[in-house]
């Protein structure tokens, strides 16, 4: 779910920018002296975006998946700036998520992408159902903070918009649900197949 | 005020219209590709149009960015309906004059209709009592009642995201991406995220048809996406294989960079030269922009 | 265009460009890709650089560029040692044309990519806009400069990362499998192109025929080292010493002794030891050796001329593209149980579609049976229980942890019990040689290896008809004779959809030739075979069989 242009108060846009921005400037000066990983950190955020296209049918709708843990654990701390890139061009390319609500969608998906970075090399353990679980935990935890996120803006758009954050909460549970299943399947996945691709 | 509508002849009106929209989705569908299990992985190429002639296009790209973006800006800050209409008026005016093909921005509107339907939907039920506002009642269901305000600020949003999301088009297609992404460098977005956001969309492209191609040859062997653990692990294996493949190949992309001579930045020589036109134009943009949020706070109508 | 690389200094005369010595490179997960090489380029050379997969051809060429850096050995370039300001001149002086195109292809229009590397050699932008049209020019592909790059075909496009070599002017010009997915047709056209670059050429290719007349030197590598270092006609000469590696292209070679005697198809000839010995300097004896080998064309009996019911049969079925494109005109087609049929054509004939439609995946306008029963919408989606295909590129049909997992997917997805499918795993592994490899990764197992794989994940759903797009693509020899042998031994209604001559004469008896979304021939595959008339026909040249009547080596 990303928010769309007009929802938010402009004070609240412009603050979620300044912040964005000031979260993707520690994230580049983080990969000043490793230029070349830009490159491939674009490449692979074309992947994730790729991969938010699917949709899992959910009975008789289907939810798309955004899969802010599996971005956290691949990337690390560069996770902010592929999301903030990611959901520009989402912008640009489809109207997913408004321009002027980029730096309010960014910070709901990218906040919980950094914590899924620092928590999935902790729970990871050895094994692969280890690696399932904390797939799982960085998946459904991730996305379940990115629904708080999406709440919290929405009402800072005022009393009116409380009922909308509280559906909007709602809506996000089964999606909870499938995010965690999902990553901890790619998490095992990845295990089995390329762990040096999760980061140390 | 308190106005009494039927529930079930708007419930049926609405049912009409969503049967209507879903035959036309079918059927364009059946024209199209395959199977309706089809996922569309396309994505549309965002320059597309850059190569018509506009006022639009014949405008500085920095200028334009810098001008329509403040613009956007104070389009959301509107909060009367009649000056977010006048500021919808205004798009659907700029989308006409860039000669941009209509069924681009209608995209872009299709793909908000979800979110702004709830919005219409919810917030109206759900907002909180504003003393003096009309009361919508859906007979025969006394408890289901649409509160004006909520109603209005509902409409407000939607009508405000409209108008921003027309702009995208003359905004976006009417130059090369690489222009506007030089653009965005003159003014001072990180280079790093310009690069980023080059290759992104180059390799959207090119991962888009690595997907589709992986989930056709899944499907021909049996997989038909349900809600079921099986379905969900496939999907896993599959998102995991086309990490594995996107890594692999981010390190095939910068051989191929650095062999052609890449050191860490993409050459460019696209110099950009304001002409007095180019200022005017953004002036105009902003200076309208700046009457819209005055009309708007005075509440002049 | 391409007489004089302007703008780099040759080295001094003597000198040679390259000097390697005892070069070793291990890649950080232990793999020792190349142990010792010593090898010497001079200006002007050009080198077949040949070796099965998995040699260390590869990495031997991302030491030519400066990708790589000599862990142990050197590599001299122009008698200097590769490091730092060197590195860039010799980035700008080497071009290398990787694999696939859409690696190399990373901005959003052809003409930014053919810019990119002179633009990087600092060069002004006239010059710059010079060298672009020109190497444009040069692949065809003038009109295409404004496109994004996948609006191209892959022919297109990897013509366009060509020209974005080319546009650098390289002195040295390295190609990792140039010919690999192209047509015929396109191959030559590839072919000219390089026969006019004057600088020095590297080249990796399987494509034996390909390298002839354009290299003049062989290199052989095993295993990391520099095996053989001769004359390119020495390689072809003496394939028994080549056998042992696995490297034995005159499996391949061998087949023209078959194209000489289409008026009696069945059972074929041996070639008689003297009668191909003419033709290739002395490569019969193991020709004779390949032919018995390879179960070459089961003696079926579709060829009776018995009316035998189809098995699945085309009425008239159209298909047009969202974009417009129309694909496929009126085809009709019926493919008879036992049948074994090559499905040929250039690139965009149309035979992609023609299988989409058998596989259900496309509704065609027009009719559509199986086993006598017209299909209806409904029935076409379930199709794929019936029909299997085997992509060309194993990448896009392997997405399991493991090889076990990746077999049973199919069958479990057909309902089937759990003995039920792990029978049918281990059969269709033991089918494809793959026993064994039950847990393995399939994601770190060899090209051939994953072929195999990719074969075994659709035979294990037992379907009655088979499709294999370009089974060969990526292969190296001795994975394509170890498929072949697997895939001539297969009980199977067959569909090849390839541009390899060799596998079409030795593993089927119909060949259906399309052209602009038509069949235009459909006739027995000798009689293909002699078909002189096809490249008027279709622009097509399928020369294959006419260079192997030609004495194998002599120069073109």
């Amino acid at each position: 779910m990303h928010i769309s242009d007009g929802v938010l108060p402009t004070s609240v846009a412009l603050g979620c920018y300044g912040l964005t921005a000031v979260l993707n400037g520690v994230g580049l000066w983080r990969l000043r002296d490793h230029t070349e990983e830009l490159p491939k950190i674009a490449v692979v955020t074309s992947s994730f975006f790729v991969a938010s296209l699917i949709h899992v049918p959910f009975g008789p709708t289907s939810v798309h998946l955004l899969l802010p843990g599996i971005v956290g654990a691949l990337l690390g701390p560069a996770a902010f700036v592929s999301i903030t890139v990611g959901l520009l061009l989402q912008s640009l390319l489809f109207q997913f998520g408004g321009i002027t609500a980029l730096g309010a969608n960014a910070l709901m998906m990218g906040l919980p992408a950094l914590a899924a970075a620092y928590a999935f090399p902790r729970l990871r353990g050895r094994t692969r159902t280890s690696h399932a679980i904390a797939g799982a935990i960085c998946g459904a935890g991730g996305t379940a903070l990115a629904a708080v996120n999406l709440a919290i803006l929405l009402g800072t758009a005022g009393e009116s918009f409380f009922g909308v954050a509280k559906i909007a909460l709602i809506a996000h549970l089964p999606v909870i649900v499938i995010e965690g299943v999902v990553s901890a399947f790619v998490a095992a996945f990845l295990f089995q197949v390329k762990p040096e691709l999760l980061r140390p | 005020m308190i106005i009494h509508l039927p529930f079930f002849p708007l419930l049926a009106l609405a049912a009409l219209t969503g049967a209507a929209a879903l035959q036309l989705r079918r059927r364009r569908r059946q024209n199209g590709q395959a199977d309706a299990q089809e996922p569309d992985w396309s994505a549309p190429v965002l320059d597309e149009a850059a190569d018509r002639d506009s006022p639009f296009h014949r405008w500085d790209a920095r200028l334009k960015i810098a001008s329509l973006f403040i613009y956007c800006f104070l389009v959301v800050s509107l909060q009367t309906l009649t000056w977010a209409a006048a500021a919808l008026a205004i798009s659907i005016a700029a989308v006409m004059a860039s000669r941009i093909p209509w069924s681009r921005p209608l995209r872009r509107l299709a793909a908000m209709s979800g979110f702004l339907t709830m919005f219409l939907i919810v917030v109206p039920l759900t907002a909180p009592a504003v003393p003096g506002e009309t009361l919508i009642v859906l007979d025969p269901f006394s408890s289901l009642i649409l509160h004006g305000e909520g109603l209005r600020l509902a409409t407000l949003v939607v009508v405000k995201a409209c108008a921003i999301a027309l702009l995208m088009e003359p905004l976006l297609a009417t130059a090369p991406l690489a222009v506007t992404l030089q653009a965005l460098a003159a003014l001072r977005l990180p280079n790093a995220i310009c690069q980023m956001i080059l290759l992104a969309h180059r390799y959207i492209h090119v991962l888009g048809h690595e997907a589709r191609r992986m989930q056709r040859s899944m499907r021909l062997r049996g997989f038909a996406p349900r809600t079921d653990l099986a379905t969900l692990r496939a999907y896993g294996n599959f998102l995991g294989m086309l990490f594995v493949r996107s890594f692999d190949r981010t390190q095939r992309v910068f051989e191929a960079m650095q062999s052609r001579g890449y050191r860490g930045a993409f050459p460019t020589w696209t110099t950009f030269a304001a002409t007095p036109a180019d200022w005017a134009k953004g002036a105009f943009w902003i200076i309208m922009g700046i009457i819209l949020l005055t009309m708007d706070r005075l509440n002049l109508c | 265009m391409h007489d004089v690389p302007a703008g780099h200094p040759l080295p001094p005369r003597g000198l040679p460009l390259f000097q390697i010595r005892d070069l070793a490179f291990a890649y950080p997960d232990g793999t020792q890709a190349l142990r010792g090489v010593d090898l010497t380029i001079h200006h002007a050379d050009r080198i077949a650089l040949v070796g099965h997969n998995g040699s260390g051809k590869t990495t031997l060429i991302k030491h030519l560029n400066g990708l790589l850096h000599p862990q142990h050995g050197t590599v001299l370039y122009k008698g200097e040692p590769v490091s730092g300001d060197n590195a860039d001149q010799l980035r700008q002086e080497v071009g290398i044309l990787f694999q696939d195109p859409d690696d190399q292809l990373f901005c959003n229009t052809v003409y930014e990519d053919v810019a990119f590397g002179p633009m990087n050699q600092g060069l002004p932008q006239p010059l710059v806009d010079e060298r672009v049209q020109e190497a444009l020019l040069a692949v065809d592909l003038a009109d295409h400069a404004y496109k994004p790059p996948h609006n191209l075909s892959y022919g297109q496009r990897k013509r366009a990362a060509l020209a974005a070599v080319l546009a650098m002017n390289p002195l040295v010009l390295v190609l990792d499998e140039p010919t690999a997915n192209l047509d015929p047709r396109q191959v030559r056209q590839f072919a000219r192109l390089l026969e006019r670059f004057a600088g020095t050429l590297i080249c990796i290719t399987h494509d034996i025929l390909f390298l002839q007349g354009l290299c003049d030197r062989a290199v052989v590598l095993v295993q990391g080292r520099v095996h053989h270092d001769y004359a390119f006609a020495d390689l072809v000469a003496h394939p028994a010493s080549l056998r042992e590696h696995g490297l034995d292209f005159s499996f391949r070679l061998s087949c023209c002794g078959d194209g000489h005697h289409h008026a009696n198809p069945e059972p074929r000839p041996q070639p008689a030891p003297g009668s191909g010995a003419t033709g290739h300097g002395g490569v019969p004896s193991s020709a004779e050796a390949a032919s018995s080998r390879i179960k070459i064309r089961p003696g079926s009996s579709a060829e009776g001329g018995t009316e035998k019911k189809a098995l699945i049969e085309l009425r008239r079925c159209s298909y047009a593209y969202p974009d417009g494109t129309r694909a496929l005109r009126e085809v009709s087609l019926a493919v008879r149980h036992g049948d074994r049929l090559a499905l040929i054509g250039e690139n965009g004939a149309g035979k992609s579609t023609l299988a989409g439609v058998l596989l259900g995946t496309l509704a065609a306008d027009g009719e559509i049976l199986f086993a006598g029963q017209q299909l209806d919408a409904r029935a076409r989606r379930r199709l794929w229980r019936k029909v299997g295909i085997v992509f060309q590129d194993a990448a896009d049909q392997l997405f399991c942890p493991t090889c076990w997992e990746e077999v049973a997917f199919g069958p479990q997805r057909l309902g089937l019990d759990r003995q039920e499918v792990d029978k049918r795993v281990r059969e269709a592994l033991a089918t494809v040689q793959l026993s064994g490899y039950e847990q393995r990764v399939p994601l770190n197992m060899s090209g051939g290896e994953r072929k195999r794989l990719a074969i075994a994940a659709v035979l294990a759903m037992q379907p009655e008809l088979l499709i294999l797009d370009e089974p060969t693509a990526g292969l190296d020899p001795r994975g394509e004779e170890l498929l072949l042998a697997i895939l001539g031994h297969l009980p199977l209604t067959m569909i090849l959809i390839t541009h390899d001559l060799f596998f079409i004469n030795a593993l089927t008896e119909r060949t259906v030739v399309m052209h602009r979304g038509r069949i235009l021939r459909d006739y027995r595959t000798d009689d293909f075979l002699a078909d002189d008339h096809l490249e008027e026909a279709i622009g097509l040249g399928y020369v294959y069989r006419n260079e192997c009547r030609r004495p194998a080596v002599s120069a073109r």
